[in-house]
């Protein structure tokens, strides 16, 4: 018989022969937990009615069970801790709102259990061609935890959007499943952070229990962990226990797997036995699209024009996207306003401005011929063959967005070519970068590099 | 039963342990306490079943035995009564004290039906610690407790031991104080760490009537024992997760100033009379980093202004504070100066100590 079943009727037999008032204080939320070896174990809420139902119904209970199940013997009693009511209460009282403008911690809005901040779900995540794959991979786990990608590997460069899809899953799955799959959300820094304490307070095997609990585990940025040698072995450890009970982990970096370079192998090659899924730098559709959802998301509108003008000059990441879109917002809400596209284009450019550095046109024209491995000379040469007119283009187009040249200079930086060639160039290139993904990175690497010297 | 004991005594023992009784419509037993004769001591123990205090005191016993009657009733009597000497004698569940002039029969219930006040399981371990010095962090912290049904978790004291120290915190999510003590204060033989969160009721209790210089403290995975010769207090734990507090606490800062700590006091007091429902003051820097302003304003009263010199590390700032909350952390410190650092309006404010960095305490700014 199922122990709940047992027990409720057990209960009611129970109930005629204590009062009313007793049943109610001592045996309210108590639970069959299991029957082994004709021992039956029974939680109870608190340790006040452990001992009152020990010492005074421990007869009245164990002749209750035996009557409909003979093969118990004994009676033993535990306190059970009541995570779920609190849990209940606290989703009940969360409505409530936080008196005034007193702020308060900001860090604490995450569920202490889940480690998940509701702020991030899977509807809020826009899904355009650059994160399309790693979303799926995403449902995927959603539909069969910890079976169908597992562990799932995501990795992308700063502000793409590995948090927000990763505790956006996490909170789907304990949406979802209602509770009943544990999900933990770590940063690795919190996980290391909890090893060395553990290790401190002679606390280790706690840390090993509590992680083993649990169903999904989703750890963050696992390259802090690389080369911290003890934490990379509780991890391995942990990760190995969880895996061979088909328990769901997911992992972000911002590097693939074979990129961790003093990663034990060990780790790197479980990592590699998943699924691994990448977040791309978003495409200009993608940007656009972001932007409309934030905009409704904050109940705020702007033009069209505008909001193609930051998705096109703002490029990077998701987090300065929402940063120049915050500061537009502010401009308008502050000056009363409707923004204008030359005052957003300077905001813009104040915003994505990389710390100024005496740059000069050699170093540009350097920095071109250095990523194509080609000589300065060979870049401007009067030669037109292919793979030294992309450079050279691309050159253009740098001088022009870097260093504002004008284009008569920069047809003379480049082997005294006319200005023509140079306005071609530079507007071929403004319009293709939109399209071509591949182009748009590689040029983006190569400003990185040249801001970076 | 049958006992001789004087009224002092007597009326000590009841202040003790009456707090934990109870109102329970399904336990009305709750509200008595049970005396009880034990090992040539009179024991006096109330509880609420989330706590229970115990309390052994002395009297001559003639005849053992033990009885539970109303605690308002009994501490009435107790309180008002005017002889020394009191005689109580227990027959059929009724309670007869008797003085010199006075006479009552208080009707009791069986101690049989008393709850049974439940044993810590590991009594070998155990830590002790000089109350006095316990009381006075528990007081550094407490003020920062507030109950609150949204989040069980924090509405109790973190009790964080770390085998060579512990760490005592609470916080109501607005402000949080953290108490370090360190081994030199206590003993233990504990053989590992352990986080517990303890009900803040439990410890008003323990800080109100704890009356001897040592205190021992012991603990399960449910509930926590404080005790001494005379005295226990047994109460459950809060379950649940304390919320990772040390990640809030600032590692850079943007700018520091040190102040006199009576002077900002009284600086606080003074300007907090032109403050609002919000209870809003302002602190900001002044004339080249070389004076603190403490400003409020309101538009029915008017404006005020208090300056105080200090040498400001770091940028120029503007934040508002809850001024009742402000001045509950700077009451927590002893020494003289005091070191006050911003991280701008919408991150906690740390105040700490110039000489001693065993106690800070975290403010959150009001929303400018």
């Amino acid at each position: 018989m199922d122990p709940n079943q047992l027990w409720q009727s057990a209960l009611s037999e129970i109930e005629l022969q204590v009062s009313k008032p007793n049943f109610v204080t001592w045996l309210k939320n108590s639970r069959l937990i299991e029957r082994q070896d004709g021992v039956a174990l029974v939680s109870l809420p608190n340790n006040f009615a452990k001992e009152w139902v020990e010492n005074k119904y421990n007869k009245i209970i164990l002749a209750a069970i035996r009557n409909l199940d003979e093969t118990t013997k004994k009676i033993e009693f535990v306190v059970e801790s009541q995570q779920n009511s609190l849990t209940k209460l606290r989703s009940r009282a969360q409505v409530k709102k936080v008196f005034l403008d007193q702020q308060s911690f900001s860090e604490w809005r995450v569920d202490p259990q889940t480690n998940l901040n509701p702020r991030y779900s899977l509807s809020s995540f826009v899904v355009g061609s650059s994160n399309e794959l790693a979303y799926a991979a995403a449902q995927g786990v959603i539909k069969d935890v910890g079976k169908k990608y597992n562990p799932l590997f995501i990795y992308g460069g700063v502000g793409l959007g590995k948090t927000h899809l990763m505790q956006g899953l996490g909170n789907e799955i304990k949406n979802l499943y209602d509770n009943k799959i544990k999900v933990k959300y770590v940063s690795s820094e919190a996980f290391t952070s909890e090893v060395v304490a553990g290790m401190r307070n002679k606390r280790m095997e706690d840390i090993k229990e509590k992680y083993r609990l649990i169903d999904v585990l989703i750890i963050d940025d696992i390259q802090f962990i690389e080369g911290k040698e003890k934490t990379e072995e509780e991890f391995f450890h942990t990760f190995n226990a969880l895996y061979e009970n088909n328990k769901q982990i997911i992992i972000s970096s911002d590097r693939p797997p074979h990129f961790l370079p003093t990663l034990q192998e060990r780790l790197r090659s479980r990592f590699e036995g998943g699924m691994i899924s990448k977040l791309d730098q978003p495409d200009f559709e993608l940007r656009m699209a972001v932007l409309k959802t934030k905009l409704q998301d904050k109940e705020s509108s702007l033009p069209d024009n505008i909001i193609s003008l930051i998705a096109t000059k703002v490029q990077k990441n998701f987090r300065e996207l929402e940063g120049v879109l915050n500061r537009i917002l502010f401009y308008q809400n502050t000056k009363n306003t409707d923004i204008t596209l030359k005052s957003a284009e300077e905001i813009i450019n104040e915003a994505t401005q990389q710390p100024i550095k005496n740059i000069n046109p050699n170093q540009v024209i350097k920095g071109v011929a250095d990523h194509f491995e080609i000589s300065i000379a060979d870049l401007i040469s009067p030669s037109r063959k292919k793979n030294l007119v992309e450079p050279r283009q691309i050159a253009i187009y740098l001088l022009r967005d870097i260093l504002d040249l004008s284009y008569p200079s920069i047809g003379e930086k480049l082997g005294n070519r006319d200005h023509t060639t140079a306005i071609y160039a530079f507007s071929k290139l403004s319009k293709e970068i939109i399209k071509n993904q591949v182009l748009n990175h590689q040029i983006l690497t190569i400003k990185d590099k040249i801001l970076k010297v | 039963m049958k006992l001789i004991i004087l009224q002092s005594n007597l009326k000590n023992g009841l202040e003790t342990v009456g707090r934990a009784t109870a109102d329970n419509n399904n336990l009305p037993i709750l509200k008595n306490i049970l005396i009880k004769t034990y090992n040539n001591k009179i024991k006096l123990s109330a509880t609420n079943l989330e706590l229970a205090v115990t309390n052994l005191i002395s009297g001559k016993i003639i005849e053992e035995g033990g009885i539970t009657v109303p605690f308002s009733v009994l501490s009435g009597i107790v309180n008002n009564c005017d002889s020394d000497k009191i005689n109580l004698e227990v027959k059929n569940n009724v309670l007869n004290f008797k003085t010199d002039n006075y006479e009552a029969n208080i009707q009791g219930l069986d101690e049989e039906d008393f709850p049974i006040i439940p044993k810590i399981e590991n009594d070998k371990n155990f830590l002790s610690i000089n109350f006095d010095i316990f009381k006075e962090a528990l007081l550094k912290v407490l003020p920062a407790i507030q109950i609150s049904d949204i989040r069980p978790e924090i509405s109790g004291l973190l009790f964080d031991f770390q085998l060579t120290n512990f760490k005592l915190v609470g916080t109501d999510s607005f402000r949080l104080a953290e108490k370090t003590i360190l081994e030199k204060d206590f003993k233990t033989n504990f053989p590992r760490g352990f986080k517990s969160i303890i009900p803040l009721k439990t410890i008003q209790e323990v800080v109100r009537v704890v009356n001897k210089e040592d205190l021992n403290i012991y603990i399960d995975p449910n509930q926590i024992l404080f005790k001494n010769d005379e005295l226990e207090i047994i109460s459950r734990l809060i379950d649940g997760y304390y919320p990772d507090y040390e990640a809030i606490i600032p590692k850079e800062l943007d700018s520091e100033c040190s102040l006199n700590r009576e002077l900002f006091s009284n600086a606080v007091k003074l300007v907090s009379n032109f403050t609002g429902k919000v209870n809003d003051i302002k602190i900001r820097t002044k004339e080249g980093k070389k004076t603190v302003e403490i400003y409020s304003a309101n538009q029915y009263f008017g404006e005020n202004n208090y300056l105080i010199p200090t040498k400001i590390k770091g940028d120029d700032f503007e934040i508002s504070y809850n001024w009742r909350y402000l001045l509950e952390g700077l009451k927590n410190f002893n020494s003289e100066e005091l070191i006050f650092s911003v991280n701008g309006d919408a991150k906690p404010t740390l105040i700490k100590s110039a000489g001693d960095s065993s106690y800070f305490y975290l403010l959150m700014p009001i929303k400018s």
